[in-house]
């Protein structure tokens, strides 16, 4: 249909979601889209997936010091670690973004509780899988679902955003999420 | 018939061509985020279900309405 209407490459997926091998999200479309109005300014976006990438790694402090299991404490330990870096590479992209003379201030943003990667409520998610995570390779996929839901989440944020600039700051985030993930399934190798 | 009129036809009747779910991965992998589509034609309740991750959703019966959604210069992988 849209080859003939000036859709110069299209592709399609061969077996559809079916023969899908990689990653997959879940939920509606609008799924934590409230978490956005839509007009954010670059800075303000920042500050949201600062705040994310922030609550994720104090999640995974308080499961390293609430788990018993000695490789499972030092895995929640090493993903809380990761989250540094991450935290790292969002204060680097401000500086790509911020106007001179600008002073973007992080955590700024008001979510209301405190929202995970991927849109998901701390206390919610905490008490809703804290069971579950007994075992390395648990963590590990627990860790990808979020890293996924938050790639998609990104993807979104952008597609609801008015500001092309906005847009391109979330591009950029998601990217960041596409090589997070890959580093943890590099991990999921290593471990398994 | 025209040249016009066989380009036209030509380009109605062009072949869409698939990858697989290897080809797809690596086809998005290479590319940054922003720079191609990810087109999920089906019901939203197959979406919810499951589906890639930042793939946008517009059913096959409301894709006429739609096209202005979509960005005819990137690249588009449907599903």
């Amino acid at each position: 249909m849209l080859s003939g209407l000036g859709f110069e490459e299209i592709y399609n997926l061969k077996g559809g979601i079916k023969a899908w091998q990689g990653l997959e999200a879940a939920g509606p479309k609008e799924l934590n889209l409230d978490i956005v109005r839509g007009d954010e300014t670059p800075d303000e976006i920042v500050a949201l997936a600062y705040d994310m990438e922030d609550s994720l790694q104090t999640y995974y402090k308080e499961m390293h010091h609430r788990t018993k299991d000695q490789e499972v404490r030092e895995l929640f330990y090493k993903l809380a670690s990761i989250e540094d870096k991450h935290k790292r590479t969002i204060l680097e992209l401000i500086a790509t973004i911020e106007a001179p003379g600008g002073s973007t201030k992080i955590s700024q943003a008001d979510t209301g509780t405190m929202v995970l990667e991927g849109g998901f409520d701390m206390a919610e998610f905490m008490e809703q899988n804290e069971p579950t995570l007994k075992t390395v390779p648990n963590v590990i996929e627990l860790a990808m679902m979020l890293e996924t839901q938050a790639l998609d989440l990104y993807l979104r944020f952008a597609a609801k955003s008015t500001n092309a600039e906005t847009k391109d700051v979330l591009f950029k985030i998601a990217q960041e999420e596409k090589g997070h993930l890959a580093g943890l399934g590099r991990l999921m190798e290593e471990k398994i | 018939m025209g040249a016009k009129k066989i380009m036209l036809l030509k380009r109605l009747f062009r072949r869409v061509r698939s990858m697989d779910s290897k080809k797809a991965m690596a086809f998005m992998n290479k590319l940054t985020e922003g720079t191609f589509t990810l087109l999920d034609v089906r019901q939203p309740r197959e979406y919810e279900k499951a589906h890639i991750p930042g793939a946008q959703l517009i059913p096959l019966s409301e894709l006429a309405d739609s096209l202005n959604e979509l960005d005819p210069t990137k690249p588009i992988i449907a599903y």
